[in-house]
């Protein structure tokens, strides 16, 4: 599970991250939406031990990202919208290398890639290098990496960026099924049917603070509009943005 | 495409196949297993790639060496030969050269390890796997050090070659001086490595800033009295030789401080050389302890430093945010504010007569990444900054400089010396400005511009400046060796040729051998067509510096015979035309042809 204990983090005078709380459970889908700015990339960028918060804790399915690291970090995994890969080595490779870094022996990752290979329809790029390969494929192989190792939590930043819309789809039903058997995901995403179609849960960040979570029907309720998410989230980022004005007006 | 057997994907055996093994190898043996692959990969991709360019390159590698050689070897035994002086001098030059080198590494060290430590995205993608940050900063630490050091070891190993051939030391003397440098290099590898963390954890506190200002201030003002000219006169030179000679041997006596690494590495190889292995193995035994010492640190205590280090650089919002009164008057100037009148220095270019709204745009666009990307000024800052202050000690110099001979000799080298500071400056710049373009295509190509036009946009705003600066450098070096106007003439306008051909040789090359999927310039400039370009370049300049050396019309270097001079300076104009004007040609036929 995923816990973030009054979150904070200062730019100098800016508060990108400010006093954000939030327990994603064993399981759920998390989806986490907001404007641009909003603080959903510094909030993932302190979950995944990138970046110190100025307060707060994160915790990993109970170890604090910053005094448990290690234990935190073994049992995440975090893809980013544009994931590092090393450029001359060829998808076994990389996969070999990243299952190892987990101290995953050769049958485990064998057996474990075996299934997650296949079904990402890798297998007839797994000896060409990285570097010849297109985004989408870069991206396929990034997320099968990423899961090797069976983690208890899933981070994911824009995930179906370059993915066409059968490999967004396998990697829909991947994680959904991944939720089901216990793992918690984490998405940040702009694509608000994503959140629509996958999410137990729906958060919007707005200058800083998580300004809602619910599920979508609660969103709704909240906003008071009926129909798409879209409109739910134009409504509560509105609103937000106008109670922050008059806040200020007042202040 | 061929499918992988079914059963087994990842089963085929590689570099990372461990099926044999019955454990798992730990993240930095890991790390280094892949990182070594990567670097395999490429560089035999690269011999695949261009067998012409593998061939190139290990020419370049082995001319470079054995010219090297020989002029070390040449200039060694003349030193070394002087009457009485020769041992002194020898020592002195061994350890001044040391020392600089060490001063050298040292900023290296300190550039690289910041980039490879904190701006790196493998980085970034090992920090969240269950890698501690001390295996992290360990691999980081050793590629670090190795990406700093190879240019010294490439630099030093032909002199000391050609020392110890000099000083007819044993054969163990080479394999000793290698183990020697290999702990040398690690010293000043964990002091650029420290200061980067230090830096990178404290830049944005206001007493880091005032500690590394005032001690940048207090270098160069200790430097600047340190290294003062001394003024010798002529009866000096012709009675009091060694008076002289050891006035200026105590301006280098700072070298032989003996807390200094390249102390105990100087003395040790002097003194292997001269045949006292007790004494050089102290020093050698010094160099180790230190190494096991701070390596030691560096490779056991330097994780959590190195993790607040890469947090800091990442939540760092403005360097000058502790000093409130530069804060407020930069929020006055505005970055945020909606403004949208023309800058200063686009109503200074729409000044300029002639000069076309979207060409004027071109020109403001590349001028301002210039001046915002802090690498592109610093080179050529420290390139042709480093040039001027030896032009302009110069005139210590030619005072006493009373044979004409040498007055030409060091005005060639002078123009040489410029014409290659140029050459990195064109290669490195000019040369992956249109593959960067490529990147920009949507918005320069498409605009009613022309590609050819922005080609011939990019070489004439690259030769204006390469005139200005190199320009004004060949005429501070004619002023300082007091060259007449008919010479100052003569090389001034031998640099403008110069200058125009390389700006049109790296423009040119640059256009047939773009790399349009790159963004970043120096593996643009590390492919085919870069090293070509350096390769020409280099070799254009030493053939364009000798034919006109040849050619001079001034006697100085020998007998003046009109005949020769004419076939030299009709060379070099071919040659340049040649080099300048053909590549331009075949880029302006390229881009047609990428437009249509």
């Amino acid at each position: 599970m995923i816990e973030l204990l009054n979150l904070v983090k200062r730019f100098g005078d800016l508060v990108a991250v400010n006093d954000v709380s939030l327990v994603v459970p064993r399981g759920e889908f998390f989806a986490l939406l907001g404007p641009n700015a909003a603080g959903k990339t510094t909030t993932i960028r302190m979950l995944t031990g990138l970046i110190r918060p100025s307060a707060g804790t994160a915790r990993i399915a109970g170890f604090d990202v910053q005094t448990e690291p290690l234990e935190a970090r073994r049992r995440l995994a975090y893809v980013p919208d544009f994931p590092f890969l090393y450029d001359k080595l060829t998808p076994r490779e990389f996969l070999r290398f990243t299952g190892q870094l987990f101290r995953m022996d050769d049958p485990t990752i064998e057996a474990r890639a075996r299934e997650l290979v296949h079904r990402f329809n890798l297998v007839p790029y797994l000896s060409k290098t990285i570097d010849g390969l297109s985004h989408g494929t870069k991206q396929r192989v990034a997320i099968v990496s990423a899961l090797l190792h069976d983690p208890e939590v899933f981070v994911l930043d824009e995930p179906m960026v370059g993915l066409d819309p059968h490999h967004a789809r396998v990697l829909k039903d991947t994680l959904r099924e991944r939720a089901t058997r216990g793992m918690t995901v984490l998405v940040s995403t702009h694509q608000l049917s994503i959140a629509e179609e996958m999410a137990d849960r729906i958060g919007i960040m707005a200058e800083g603070r998580l300004a809602v979570v619910g599920t979508r029907e609660e969103l709704r309720q909240r906003s008071g509009t009926s129909g798409a998410l879209e409109q739910t989230f134009l409504a509560l980022t509105e609103h937000e943005a106008n109670f922050r004005e008059e806040a200020e007006h007042a202040g | 495409m061929p499918a992988e057997p079914e059963s087994a994907p990842l089963a085929a055996p590689g570099m990372l196949a461990t099926a044999a093994e019955p454990s798992i190898p730990g993240p930095f043996r890991l790390l280094l297993q892949v990182n070594l692959l990567q670097v395999w990969r490429k560089v035999s991709g690269l011999r695949q790639q261009s067998p012409l360019l593998t061939v190139l390159i290990g020419l370049f590698l082995i001319g470079y060496a054995a010219l090297a050689f020989t002029l070390f070897h040449k200039g060694l035994r003349f030193a070394g030969g002087f009457p009485g002086l020769g041992p002194v001098l020898l020592e002195r030059m061994l350890f001044l050269l040391f020392a600089c080198l060490f001063a050298l590494l040292l900023l290296s060290n300190l550039i690289i390890s910041y980039t490879n430590l904190f701006r790196n995205r493998e980085v970034f993608f090992l920090l969240p796997q269950p890698v501690p940050p001390q295996v992290i900063f360990r691999w980081k630490f050793l590629e670090s050090t190795l990406l700093a050091s190879w240019a010294f070891l490439f630099l030093i190993a032909p002199l000391l070659s050609a020392y110890g051939l000099t000083r007819e030391a044993a054969w163990h003397f080479y394999p000793a001086t290698a183990v020697f440098i290999a702990l040398f290099i690690v010293l000043p590898a964990v002091a650029g490595a420290w200061v980067a963390v230090a830096t990178a954890r404290f830049l944005d506190r206001r007493t880091f800033q005032v500690a590394a200002l005032s001690v940048a201030a207090a270098l160069v003002g200790i430097s600047l009295f340190y290294f003062r000219p001394d003024a010798v006169t002529d009866e000096e030179l012709e009675t009091r030789v060694l008076v002289v000679l050891d006035r200026l041997l105590v301006k280098t006596r700072f070298a032989q401080y003996p807390l200094l690494p390249s102390y105990w590495l100087s003395a040790g190889v002097q003194g292997w050389a001269d045949g006292a292995r007790t004494a050089a193995m102290f020093f050698g035994a010094v160099l180790l302890s230190h190494v096991l010492f701070f390596g030691g640190l560096m490779f056991t205590r330097m994780g959590d430093f190195f993790y607040a280090g890469v947090s800091a650089v990442q939540s760092r919002a403005s360097l000058l945010g502790r000093w409130g009164w530069l804060g407020k008057a930069w929020r006055r100037r505005g970055p945020d504010r909606w403004d949208l009148r023309p800058g200063f220095g686009e109503r200074l270019l729409g000044r300029v007569p002639g000069l076309p709204a979207d060409v004027r745009a071109l020109i403001l666009k590349d001028a301002r990444m210039f001046w915002r990307d802090t690498t592109q000024w610093g080179q050529t800052l420290v390139l042709f900054g480093l040039l001027t202050v030896y032009f302009m000690n110069l005139r210590h110099f030619s005072q006493q400089l009373t044979n004409p001979f040498w007055i030409v000799i060091v005005s060639y080298l002078n123009l040489g010396a410029c014409s290659l500071n140029l050459a990195t400056l064109t290669t490195r710049f000019v040369y992956p400005q249109f593959s960067l373009e490529g990147k920009r295509l949507w918005i320069v190509g498409m605009a009613p511009l022309g590609l050819p036009r922005v080609m011939l946009t990019k070489f004439a705003m690259t030769t204006t400046v390469s005139l200005a600066l190199t320009g004004s450098l060949i005429l501070l070096s004619c002023r300082m060796l007091q060259l007449g106007w008919d010479r100052t003439l003569y090389h001034t306008l031998s640099v403008v040729v110069m200058a125009f051909t390389l700006n049109g040789l790296a423009t040119g090359t640059g256009v047939l051998y773009p790399n349009l999927k790159e963004d970043n310039p120096g593996r643009i400039v590390s492919g085919f067509g870069g090293t070509f370009c350096l390769v020409l370049s280099f070799l254009y300049i030493v053939a364009s510096v000798l034919l006109l050396a040849v050619g001079s019309p001034w006697a100085g270097t020998g007998q003046v015979r009109p005949g020769l001079t004419i076939a030299c300076w009709l060379s070099f104009a071919l040659l340049s035309a040649l080099l300048g004007w053909l590549p331009m040609q075949l880029a302006r036929q390229r881009v047609r042809v990428f437009e249509t």
